[in-house]
């Protein structure tokens, strides 16, 4: 009865799933059938911290173009955009969403979260 | 061992390499600029006009819809920490507001502008010496 060492990376043959130690899927402790994929409900502060660097760095390309001079449609939607200390922190690290409770979840939830902008959210939620 | 003394008596003497912008790691200079990114900072004192955005790719578009990556494609970006300069016009802002989470703009004037061997150029580490003469170009075979 020898000491079960998970191995660094399986192949699951009968649900053909790929398990390794990383990533958003991770296989169960013992019986490695099915999938455990829990991620934490809001963003830690390291992660908060990171979102608003991201959003600094944004506003930064939408100024660099607005002092350019140049007029262009998508310039005049972009600077409707609250800038970042204009933001709630709530609209910074949720958003809108119909089926959660309070009608609001994390941003990281949010496929690509990292690369869209996603800044306001429908009005009184 | 004897080897590697006879090559370094055979290696030119180091002289100070022209181009001065590069200075050993080790160097103290009194006009080191502040460590920061290495995207070159316009001078406000520059009175030239700002003519051209400066664009560099710092997150890629993988993943992404097709008419992100057909944007980065416009702009003649093709890997992540390339750098593109275009005139300032409206087309261009588009393409780069339609890329703005992904990308890093700094306006630039003419003089800055370099071609994709310019800047590869400006890449290369100089060399620790400058050739100063050659035997055969002295005419030495001539003598013989």
């Amino acid at each position: 009865m020898g000491r079960h060492v998970a191995p660094l990376i399986a192949f699951d043959v009968d649900s053909r799933v790929l398990h390794t130690m990383f990533g958003a899927f991770r296989p169960t402790a013992s019986v490695h059938v099915g999938l455990l994929w829990k991620t934490p409900w809001r963003l830690s502060p390291t992660r908060k911290a990171n979102v608003r660097d991201r959003l600094k760095k944004v506003d930064a390309v939408i100024e660099a173009v607005r002092a350019s001079g140049v007029e262009c449609a998508a310039l005049t939607k972009a600077l409707e955009l609250p800038k970042e200390h204009e933001m709630d922190p709530k609209d910074k690290y949720t958003v809108f969403s119909p089926h959660d409770r309070n009608y609001r979840k994390g941003i990281h939830k949010v496929p690509k979260f990292t690369r869209i902008t996603h800044r306001t959210n429908p009005k009184g939620f | 061992m004897a080897s590697i003394l006879a090559a370094h008596r055979r290696v030119p003497r180091l002289i100070q390499s022209l181009s001065s912008s590069r200075l050993l790691a080790t160097a103290v200079s009194p006009t080191a600029t502040p460590s920061s990114s290495s995207a070159p900072s316009v001078s406000s004192s520059s009175s030239e006009p700002l003519t051209h955005y400066r664009i560099t790719l710092r997150r890629s578009a993988i993943s992404l819809p097709a008419n992100i990556k057909g944007t980065l494609v416009a702009l003649g970006i093709h890997r992540r920490m390339q750098t593109v300069y275009h005139r300032h016009n409206p087309e261009t802002a588009g393409k780069i507001l339609r890329v703005k989470e992904l990308v890093e703009v700094q306006n630039v004037p003419e003089s800055a502008v370099r071609t994709k061997t310019e800047q590869r150029r400006e890449r290369k580490a100089p060399r620790g010496f400058v050739v100063v003469g050659n035997r055969l170009s002295e005419g030495v075979l001539e003598s013989a």
